[in-house]
């Protein structure tokens, strides 16, 4: 027998949800860490859940947006950068992680999905060494 | 001077520019053994071109469903869990052009002499898709590898595939290697690719191509020992890639794997590693595939498509003479011919221990010039006949007369075809010996003074054989005037000779 990967498990998850909620959804919520426990695939329980969460996001039109910068991102930049990506992902909505890391320099650093724009000033600095190293 | 280096780097900072590009990116999330299994990297093709965190490269090889498998090329060591690993959208390429030439690289491109970068613009991919039936011609140009058992028995074409297969230490890299000391001046560039063999017989390798001035037109490609198993597997690849280059151009490539047995144990290891089944002697279900791939490659192009051509000559390593073993069954299923080198004639003396029986090239005399054509004629056929008289004079010594006249003409032409390591003979000194020998002039030179007469035959014939020559060298004639002039000369010496 093929082996059941994590996403077939979440997809199954996902499907038999459709129209539940309330009650249902914790009796249901139950039945399903049971079931995981009973075929002992609790010690995968955290990918399938991460797995969940992919297909969930994707169902409902929900990008998780990384965005890593120098400093806080200022309103208006997020809300510009918002339009661009529900565009860019046919998103209908954005959950936003956002990173403070001030090694970046200056720029900032999207991730979507796997997907990676990096407008660091620490990425160019890379880029340059590496172009200016190349053409000794 | 320092005003010009500050002026140097402004105008480089000046002209460099970043393209706003969204990258696909994975995480490592096991890395082992020169393997990495990568998350995320969802659009990413097979052979697709990766780099790591650290700067290795690496090349995805198992497209699965939540993860990629990727063969790291180079050190992984420094590579941990969680690294970010770029995809780069091109399949693996190496940098090529008329500067590698007389180099010692490795499977990327990157020098192991020491002479700093290989100052090239272009690329090419190490996968591409064999020449079509179109752009292809016959074999019907001759190698001349100067091992006279392989110029006279079993002729190798420019274009040719021709196996050599043989026990270890019987004299395989030896025979590849005098091969490439042969193809000085006459019109080809060599490309030794070395797999998984040691850095201490691939410097003596070197050095003895650099001592005959063969390192002017030989490329050496080298994934040793110490490396790990995937720059092994691109290793041929990445060879056959850069014989490609001056394919291009028109020119002869001559194109040494040596060997295809530990090119196929380093696949054998990725693919276990990587968990594809495992089918006979535990190498994965396409390794024939692997090897014919890489074997189609070596072609003839025609005129239209700019001529040009690669000859391969793929080596093969036997356990205890066992042909019968799956590696060497496929690739003598491939090869246009093969080259049997064997321990027995190593030991009794018989060197090179070219087998003439099993050998064979499939392309045969076409890849033969007049001359050596002519003189060639049946001796394969008396040499194989030789050596079953010989198994039955054995039992008794009531022989009639023919059956000792070809006994002792086999005794001749196995001398003649002795030859020493890093002696190849010319061509035309071919012909003279074989039209020596099979005209019957060495019948009565005693075989312990054949070597010798040889020497002196090669010699006095050039002195007084000035237009058979001239016609062989530069017409590749063999016309009835030529033939007078070479009986008669041939004739003489043997007055002569004592």
């Amino acid at each position: 027998m093929a082996n059941i990967s994590n996403k077939d498990i979440a997809t199954a998850i996902y499907e038999a949800s459709h129209g539940k909620a309330g009650h249902d959804l914790s009796v249901y919520s139950k039945a399903v860490v049971e079931f995981l426990n009973k075929k002992r695939l609790i010690s995968k329980s955290k990918d399938i859940v991460d797995t969940l969460e992919k297909i969930v996001n994707k169902e409902e039109g929900i990008v998780t947006v990384k965005v890593s910068s120098a400093t806080k991102l200022a309103t208006e930049t997020k809300h510009n950068l918002a339009h661009e990506l529900k565009h860019r992902y046919k998103a209908r909505d954005i959950v936003w992680q956002e990173i403070v890391d001030e090694n970046l320099l200056g720029g900032m650093r999207i991730e979507v999905n796997d997907e990676v724009i990096d407008l660091t000033l620490k990425n160019k600095v890379n880029l340059l060494k590496a172009h200016l190293t190349k053409s000794v | 001077m320092s005003n010009h280096i500050v002026e140097s780097l402004k105008k480089e900072i000046e002209n460099f520019t970043v393209a706003v590009k969204a990258e696909k990116v994975g995480r490592a999330i096991e890395v082992f053994d020169g393997i990495a299994k990568v998350s995320g990297l969802s659009d990413i093709k097979s052979s697709e071109m990766v780099t790591f965190q650290n700067g290795e490269i690496g090349v995805a090889l198992n497209l699965e469903e939540d993860t990629v498998g990727v063969i790291i090329l180079g050190d992984f060591s420094k590579i941990k869990e969680g690294d970010e690993v770029k995809a780069t959208g091109k399949i693996l390429e190496i940098p090529v052009g008329d500067s590698i030439i007389g180099r010692v690289v490795n499977p990327l491109g990157a020098p192991l002499d020491g002479k700093g970068a290989i100052k090239t613009e272009k690329t090419y991919p190490i996968e591409r898709v064999a020449p079509g039936v179109v752009t292809r011609q016959s074999v019907d140009q001759p190698v001349a590898t100067g091992i006279k058992a392989i110029d006279v028995i079993i002729p190798v074409g420019r274009g040719q595939r021709e196996l050599i297969i043989g026990d270890r230490q019987t004299g395989k890299t030896a025979l590849a290697i005098d091969a490439i000391l042969n193809q000085k001046g006459q019109n080809m560039i060599c490309v030794y690719v070395s797999i998984g063999q040691k850095d201490s017989k691939l410097r003596k390798i070197e050095a003895r191509l650099e001592e005959g001035g063969a390192m002017a037109y030989t490329v050496i490609v080298s994934a040793g020992a110490s490396e790990p198993a995937a720059l092994s597997y691109i290793a041929p690849y990445s060879g056959v890639s850069i014989a490609e280059y001056f394919m291009d151009q028109g020119k002869d490539v001559l194109i040494i794997y040596d060997d295809l047995s530990k090119h196929a144990v380093a696949y054998r290891e990725i693919s276990l590693l990587l968990r594809r089944p495992p089918g006979r002697e535990a190498y994965p279900g396409d390794v024939f595939y692997l090897h014919s791939r890489l074997l189609e490659r070596a072609c003839r192009r025609n005129e239209k498509y700019g001529g040009g051509s690669i000859t391969a000559f793929p080596i093969i390593e036997t356990q205890a003479g066992d042909i019968s073993a799956y590696i060497p069954t496929n690739v003598i299923s491939i090869t246009d011919g093969q080259i049997f080198l064997e321990t027995d004639l190593f030991y009794k003396g018989i060197r090179p221990a070219v087998n003439v029986g099993s050998s064979v090239s499939r392309v045969g005399s076409s890849a033969q010039i007049k001359a050596m054509k002519k003189v060639a004629g049946t001796l394969k056929l008396d040499l194989a006949q030789y050596r079953e008289l010989e198994a039955f004079s054995q039992f008794g010594s009531d022989l009639d007369e023919s059956t000792k006249k070809q006994l002792e003409r086999g005794k001749r032409s196995v001398e003649v075809l002795k030859q020493l390591q890093y002696a190849p003979v010319k061509t035309e000194h071919q012909v003279v010996l074989f039209y020596a020998l099979t005209k019957g002039f060495m019948d009565d030179v005693p075989v312990e003074k054949i070597k010798e007469f040889e020497k002196g035959l090669i010699d006095y014939s050039e002195r007084n054989a000035k237009t058979f020559y001239k016609e062989v060298k530069e017409s590749k004639m063999w016309t009835d005037k030529g033939e007078e002039e070479l009986k008669k000369v041939i004739a003489d010496f043997r007055k002569s000779f004592n």
